[in-house]
């Protein structure tokens, strides 16, 4: 697509402030997550461990980059009274695709994959974006944005899960920071009583990691500060 | 089996949409201010789920799944095999977004007054995640029956709709009280929702297998609720 | 922009087209890969039966490339029965293709008419092992997987659990290894029939065959209690003519 872009608009250059702006903003005063409030449903559910919220990052992030540019270039074509089923399926369409194909030439990680895809279609970040942006703006900018918003969708969701593993099961990433729990195996910190704050595991909690992230932004940067 | 009543009572309580599967949360923080607004926006998706559950339902088991083409003619080998599953979630898609869609020009020609307490929430409902969540899981489920399906939308329905109205009456009280400034809004609404949540796990405890508990599980029964977070050290 | 795109028929030829394209992509790529996933599906079968039968450290070398041609070494196809629900030998069917995840979902086939197949292996000592593919329902959706029972047709060698929607970090741990080795030894029946497994937590529980749980995950460990305890039940008696 930077093709399209810089024979289209030859004075702005790819990387100029405005298009890095649409990377940089999501990550802090403009996140989905916590100021945007999209994407919530998912986030929540996935959180648990390190891993899955790293490999739902990339998915959300593939689809969001690949589906804001179709919508972006389709969107002169459109009709304005369906567009919301067209962005449905489109994105869809793309998440189906590429299921099936992983299921045909990647099993294994297809394995791995396979629970996410409901998940990602019924991901309100994706619709958000297309309604909010790629419907208005040209291609290039469009895939900035979706590159931005799921990076600021994945540093919310990691670091979520990085505090519900380490505190909800004692590892990251899968490896055991604070030892074994297995009882005749104990090591670690487990040897000394230690034992594994199994609250954290729970769905709500992701709410309440959420809530405390969003209070350390908004003390952080007071004019995103509510009236209510 | 599960009874009718059951799937019902089981899609209102312990499996709350949002509670147990933080589905149609956007709309759920986002427009849970005053309880007037929750109160429209949880009724729309009652009934929309009361309408597209049973029309994928149906889909599902006379279109798409393997075999379900059967019906048109059940000599005819080529049609039984057909397995028209990988359609589906295009399908539910297409269905929630045009009804939505269609139920939105009916209501705004024939009761316009409707439409004006309604309307603007009605578009909203295409994206609310709790619709095609409700369709998935109705297809993973397998109910046996169109009633067992329609229960469990309906169910599903009356759940968000209590979980709206709840946080929206929560917030119109939180709005009086002292909330340390950074958290108000949408802080405090995430914190509450996660402590209701918790709340709403105790009715996981609910057993609906009782009668066909024999002495073995009765030692059991009481272990299998998940209310008890905090209990014994087991390997993780 | 000289079409109005805002006019019904417009609406509507884009709608139709939109319809056509996707699902034609959709159908044609649908048919492409269909023999690749049930390729894949199979091995993934033989996978799994392997993993229940092998010792763990020899599982460990099973991957998709490998899982043909050792399947073929171990399990002979010929010995391989099926069984209906009281546990007597159905003639002329193929335990292979059986699908009892399908079988499981389907409410409307009646009790009778399900299918249970057994896999029969032999290992290079000769000796005999029997796998039991069991099928269930965790807290979000369906749990799977294979219990393999060693020579005397009654002690646990190994097993398998899968699943696809449980909660990771709770439910999802039924894969692990710490799980599956709570059931290895244990003996699904002795001189009065079957005996019933429970799942618990600590040793609480009144059942002698107690396996650990996961913390947490009850729901999920109730599912996979109840999909062993069905299953296996059909079985023993079958093992228990097999025996006289």
């Amino acid at each position: 697509m930077s093709e399209v872009a810089k024979t289209k608009e030859p004075k702005e250059p790819l990387f100029s402030k405005k298009n890095k702006q649409l990377v940089t903003d999501p990550l802090t005063d403009n996140n989905p997550i916590t100021i945007q409030v999209l994407g919530i449903c998912s986030a929540l559910a996935i959180t648990v461990q390190v891993k899955q919220a790293v490999v739902m990052s990339i998915s959300v992030m593939f689809v969001l980059i690949l589906g804001n540019m179709i919508i972006s270039m389709l969107r002169n074509l459109i009709p304005s009274r369906i567009r919301i089923i067209v962005q449905l399926v489109v994105v869809a369409s793309l998440v189906i695709i590429v299921d099936q194909l992983l299921a045909a030439f990647m099993p294994d990680v297809s394995e791995q994959l396979s629970v996410f895809v409901g998940l990602i279609i019924t991901n309100c970040i994706i619709m958000g974006r297309f309604e909010a942006f790629a419907m208005a703006n040209k291609p290039w900018p469009s895939i900035m944005d979706g590159f931005g918003n799921a990076l600021g969708y994945a540093w919310i969701l990691v670091l979520v899960a990085v505090v519900r593993e380490l505190l909800g099961s004692g590892s990251l990433y899968g490896y055991k920071i604070f030892g074994s729990a297995i009882p005749g195996e104990e090591w670690g910190l487990y040897t000394m009583g230690y034992a594994n704050n199994n609250m954290m595991i729970l769905p709500p909690m992701a709410l309440i990691v959420v809530g405390i992230i969003i209070w350390v932004q908004r003390s952080r940067n007071k004019a995103l500060i509510e009236e209510h | 089996m599960e009874t009718t009543l059951d799937i019902f009572v089981k899609a209102i309580f312990s499996e709350n949409m949002i509670f147990a599967y933080f589905l149609g949360m956007c709309s759920y923080l986002a427009v849970s201010k005053t309880v007037k607004t929750a109160v429209g926006l949880g009724a729309a998706v009652i009934f929309v789920l009361l309408v597209t559950v049973p029309v994928n339902y149906l889909l599902e088991n006379y279109l798409l799944k393997e075999g379900a083409l059967a019906w048109i003619d059940p000599n005819n080998q080529a049609l039984a095999d057909m397995d028209l599953s990988f359609l589906s979630f295009i399908m539910f898609i297409a269905v929630v977004a045009s009804i939505v869609q269609l139920v939105e020009m009916l209501v705004e020609k024939f009761a316009p007054a409707l439409y004006g307490a309604l309307g603007i929430f009605l578009p909203l409902i295409a994206v609310n995640c709790s619709i095609l969540g409700a369709a998935l899981f109705m297809s993973e489920r397998q109910y046996s029956t169109i009633g067992d399906a329609t229960a469990f939308a309906v169910g599903s329905g009356i759940g968000w709709f209590i979980a709206i109205v709840a946080i929206a009456a929560i917030r119109e009280k939180v709005r009086y009280s002292n909330v340390p400034a950074p958290l108000r809004g949408l802080g405090i609404t995430f914190i509450l929702t996660g402590l209701m949540g918790i709340a709403f796990m105790s009715f996981m405890g609910i057993d609906y297998k009782s009668e066909k508990k024999d002495d073995a599980k009765v030692v059991t029964s009481q272990l299998a609720p998940n209310n008890n977070t905090n209990t014994n050290k087991l390997p993780e | 922009m000289a079409v109005n795109r805002d006019s019904n028929g417009y609406t509507f030829a884009f709608a139709i087209t939109l319809v056509v394209v996707v699902g034609a992509i959709l159908a044609s790529i649908a048919m492409w890969t269909k023999p690749y996933k049930n390729a894949n599906d199979e091995v993934k079968k033989k996978m799994d039966i392997l993993k229940a039968l092998l010792p763990s450290e020899e599982a460990n070398d099973i991957s998709r490339k490998n899982a043909a041609e050792e399947f073929v070494k171990y399990v002979n196809m010929e010995d391989a029965v099926v069984l209906d629900m009281n546990g007597n030998v159905l003639e002329g069917e193929d335990a292979f293709s059986i699908d009892i995840k399908k079988q499981y979902r389907d409410k409307k086939l009646k009790a009778e008419e399900k299918k249970y197949p057994l896999f029969v292996a032999t290992n290079k000592e000769g000796k005999k092992s029997y796998v039991i593919p069991v099928v269930g329902t965790g807290l979000w959706g369906p749990i799977w997987g294979n219990i393999c029972l060693a020579e005397d047709m009654k002690t646990i060698q190994g097993a398998t659990f899968d699943h696809k929607t449980e909660t990771p970090g709770l439910g999802a741990e039924i894969k692990q290894a710490f799980f599956i080795k709570g059931w290895i030894g244990e003996e699904v029946s002795d001189e009065n029939g079957f005996k019933k497994f429970e799942v618990v937590k600590d040793n609480s529980g009144a059942l002698p065959s107690k396996i650990d749980g996961i913390t947490g995950g009850t729901i999920t460990s109730k599912g996979v209690e109840e999909m062993a305890n069905r299953c296996l039940e059909i079985y023993v008696s079958y093992f228990n003519n097999l025996k006289k």
